[in-house]
Formats: structure tokens, sequence, C-alpha cells
């Protein structure tokens, strides 16, 4: 019991971490950043798109690594994670997706553009889907590891094939407008700044949300543990 | 390498024999694909103007479309019959049995295939006679089928098997299909020869590369 | 540090797009943590429960004399 204590805290202070770090953030983005000369204040929705698609692709990594953990080591605690960054994994990547959507808008004057980035992300979260439908659609439980663990492993090696597939196929039917990072003005070193912080502040939210997700999973799984007993002893 | 080979070719020779003596599943796949082009000719407004940019297009989502259909009944019908258990019991290796489903999907789609080319041909007006375009549907054709049987063998286990095939299918295969539809559309010729340069070998390392990594993971999905 | 002027010298029609991103963004967060957190709660009485019930069985079943 020392062990969920701890853990315990480990998600209280994630938490705690969190919100601190996303209030610093939001400060920076908005007390602190340029206004942009050309787009003006709807500009700074990019500090948020930007780190939350690099945390959404960092999640899958993550997937990857621990798909294969499991494979190699059957252990179920890298089946939980897996499953908690995937499951995180697809509201950050569905968050880049309505982010970008929602700043597309007012940038290009269209909802959505067929460009590499916008295209292998949304290409992402149809792999994050799948990856879920497989686990809720499994006969049992260690088919439902096993099979998303593949997934999440042919799936991760496709996104960067996607990604030059897109990138090659862009420059042969060029689109009419321009890609999120070609503005008029490059990006001043204190938005860097300010973009790495966010990064910072998305991956600790990561954190918290995967720590949470794990605990649940764990539950879950203890849970179903005791009623295969209570079924047995019971009867 | 040659104890693998003669496995596999049993195994695409049992298929082979099994398909030929009913030939439905042959007979769907191809009625289906003639439906889909017609669709797309009503869908798309294909004008004797457009038909050259759009041919590539409906060809190969047709194909892609043929090829999840095509594989989905193949692993159900060897499932229903216990096929795929009796295969997992006898002392072949789990990469034959692999090899062995992924050939024969590439021998029924390629035969799909080369029965609808000249019927595309007329209707969507463009020349079969290209070496360029044969390749591409061969490389094309073996990439659906590598991953497709991996993936059909997920899907089949699953509650929703009929979606389940295209939901893991296509967003894995989009490389393949893009670089199908511009080789194809370069070998048609309404692009220029710089397209084939690139997108052959994107093909052949896609194919390279699911040829290694599929029957590794297929291992683990028909596990006990 | 360069400080921003919030200048309204911008077309209005853009904040709403401003608001829109951040405001779905924390609604995706927060409603994902407390959903997650509400069924973790819940999960953890019906262990508590259950927990209760097999002690209860445990301790039948001894005084029947079997062994689990």
């Amino acid at each position: 019991m020392l062990g969920n204590g701890v853990r315990h805290n480990l998600t209280g202070y994630l938490a705690v971490l969190s919100g601190l770090f996303m209030m610093a953030d939001l400060y920076l983005i908005f007390m602190v950043a340029p206004t942009d000369a050309v787009l003006g204040h709807v500009q700074r929705v990019f500090y948020f798109h930007v780190a939350i698609a690099i945390m959404s692709f960092l999640a899958f990594f993550l997937v990857f690594l621990a798909s294969i953990a499991y494979l190699v080591r059957r252990d179920g605690k890298w089946d939980r994670i897996a499953h908690s960054c995937a499951e995180v994994g697809v509201v950050f990547v569905t968050l880049a997706l309505l982010t970008g959507i929602i700043w597309g808008k007012p940038l290009w004057n269209t909802w959505w553009t067929w460009e590499p980035r916008l295209t292998t992300t949304l290409i992402l979260w149809l792999i994050y889907v799948s990856y879920l439908m497989i686990r809720s659609y499994a006969p049992n439980q260690q088919q439902a590891a096993r099979y998303s663990a593949v997934v999440g492993i042919v799936g991760f090696v496709d996104v960067p094939i996607v990604y030059y597939s897109v990138i090659w196929w862009r420059s042969i039917h060029p689109s009419p407008v321009v890609g999120p990072f070609a503005q008029a003005n490059a990006l001043e070193p204190i938005m860097w700044w300010i973009l790495l912080f966010s990064f910072v502040t998305f991956l600790i939210l990561f954190s918290y949300l995967v720590a949470e997700r794990t605990a649940l999973r764990n539950s879950e799984d203890r849970l179903r543990g005791m009623r295969l007993v209570l079924r047995r002893v019971g009867r | 390498m040659m104890r693998l080979l003669r496995p596999v070719l049993i195994l695409v020779g049992k298929d082979i024999l099994l398909e030929w003596r009913s030939r439905d599943l042959l007979v769907s796949v191809l009625v289906f694909s003639l439906l889909i082009v017609i669709v797309f000719n009503f869908a798309l407004n294909v004008t004797p103007q457009r038909v050259t940019a759009l041919a590539p297009g409906i060809i190969w989502v047709t194909f892609a479309f043929a090829a999840t259909l095509a594989m989905n009944r193949s692993f159900v019908r060897e499932m229903e019959q216990g096929g795929l258990d009796g295969l997992l019991l006898s002392p072949m290796s789990r990469d034959a049995i692999f090899l062995g489903k992924a050939f024969s999907s590439f021998l029924f789609m390629l035969s799909v295939e080369v029965a609808l080319l000249p019927v595309f041909g007329v209707l969507l007006n463009f020349s079969v006679l290209s070496l360029t375009l044969v390749l591409t549907i061969a490389l094309a054709t073996l990439g659906f089928a590598l991953v497709g049987t991996l993936f059909s063998a997920i899907a089949v286990q699953t509650r929703s098997r009929e979606i389940m095939l295209p939901v893991l299918f296509f967003p894995v295969i989009l490389p393949v299909i893009i670089a199908a539809v511009e080789a194809s559309s370069a070998s048609m010729g309404s692009e220029s020869g710089v397209g084939l340069n690139r997108w052959l070998p994107l093909l052949a390392i896609f194919d390279a590369l699911f040829l290694v990594i599929c029957p590794w993971v297929f291992a683990v999905v028909v596990e006990e | 540090m360069p400080i921003a002027l919030l200048q309204a010298t911008l077309p209005p029609a853009n904040l709403p797009f401003l608001f829109a991103a951040f405001a779905v963004t924390w609604i995706a967060f927060f409603g994902y943590a407390f959903f997650v957190s509400r069924r973790q709660q819940e999960l953890r009485k019906e262990i508590a429960e259950l927990r209760g019930t097999l002690d209860q069985q445990g301790s039948e079943d001894a005084g029947q004399g079997f062994s689990i």
C-alpha cells in the first residue's frame, strides 16, 4: 500500500505543477509575447497549437516504445502505460487538429488545407483511433494488449513515411496557401523561448494525465481480477 | 530462404485451388470494382477533358477498396473453415504462413487488376500497354497484400471485423496510394516523367520495409 | 524583455478564433481529467466493497473448513 500512496502523491504533485506551469505559460503567451504585425493577437494560438501537436507525436512515440517493451517483456505494466499514453495522446492530437483548424481560418481563410503537417496529424489521429478501437473490439484483455501493441508499432513506423509522401506530393501539387511556419515575419528569439516553455508545460500536463489514466487502468485491472476471483469462489 | 519457399508455395497453391473451385470471391470483387468505377463516373462528372486527370485516382481508390474486400472475405472464410488453426498447428513457421497468405492475396488481387485493366482502359481512356503502369500496379498491390494480410489477421478476431480492416488499413497504406496515383499519372503521360523517379522507389522501399516487419509482428498476432 | 502592447489595431473578427482555440483546449483537458478522476473514485469505492465481500467469503469458507 506504500506504493499506492506514493503514486497518489506523485499524481497530486504533477497536477499542481501542471497548473502552475499553465498559468505561467498563459502569462507568457498573452503578456510577454509580441503581437504579430500581420495576424494580430490570434497568432498567439501558435504557442498552444505547436506545443500540443509536438506533444501528440511524442506521445505516440511513447506508445511505440511501450508496445515494444510489452511484446518483449509481456509485463502488464507496459500495456497499461501504452494504453494510457494512447488515450491521452488522442486527446492531444484531437486538440492539435481543432486548434489547427481554428487557427487556420483567420490565417489562410480556409478551415483546412492538405499541407504535410496537418495531413500527417490527421493520419496520426486515425491511427490513434484505430489503436483504441482495436482495444475495445478485441475479444479479451490479452488479445487487446497484443493487437494494439502491433498497431502501435506498425502505425508509428508508418507516420514518417506518410509525412514524406505528402511533402513530395505537395511539391507536385503545390498548395494555394502557405504553411503555418512560413509567415511574413520569421520567429523572434523570444517566441522560441515561449514556445519551448509552452512545450514543457504540455509535457508536464501530459505526464499528469498519463499518471491519472495509468492509475485508473490499474484499478480497472484490479477490479477485473477481483471479480474473477469472486466468480470462482462465490459460487 | 529455400526452407521458406516450399511451404509458401504449397500454401499459395492451396489457396489458388480453393478459389478456382468456386470463384465466388473473384466474381464478387470484379463486380464490386466495376460498380465503384461507374459510381465515380457520375460522382465526379468524368468528362473527356477531365478523364486523364481523374483516372489514376479512380483506379487506385477502386483497387484499394477491392483489396480490403478481398482480404477480409479471404480471412473470414479461412477462419470459418478452421483453416488458420490448422495451419498454426502444423510445423510451418509463422513467417511461412504469413508470406503464403500475403502472396496468395497478392496473386488474387493482381488477377483482379489484370482483368479490370482493359475495361478501365476503355472506360477511362488510357493505354494499358505501359511497362511503368504494370510495375506500379505490381509494387502497390504487394504493399496492399503485406499490410492487408497482417491487419486482416487482427481484424478477423475482433467483434467488428468488416469495419476494423479498413480502419487499420487505410491510414497505414496512404503512402502507397499517393505513390501509386502519382506514378500511374506519370506513366499515363499527363505529368512529366520526373514523377516516376521518386514514386517507384518509394513503393519499393515501402514493400521492402513491410516485408521485414509484417512477418515478425504476424507471429505476435497469431500466438496462443 | 519586450513588452506587448495589447492594442486594438487588428480586425476584431479574429479574437473569437483566439478565444475558441483556448476555450476548446481547456474544456478538453479539464473534461478528460475530470472524467478520469471521477471514474477512478467510482472504481476505488467498488474495489473496497468487493474486498469487503471477499474477506467475508474467506471467513465464511474458513468457518466451513474449506480451503481455497
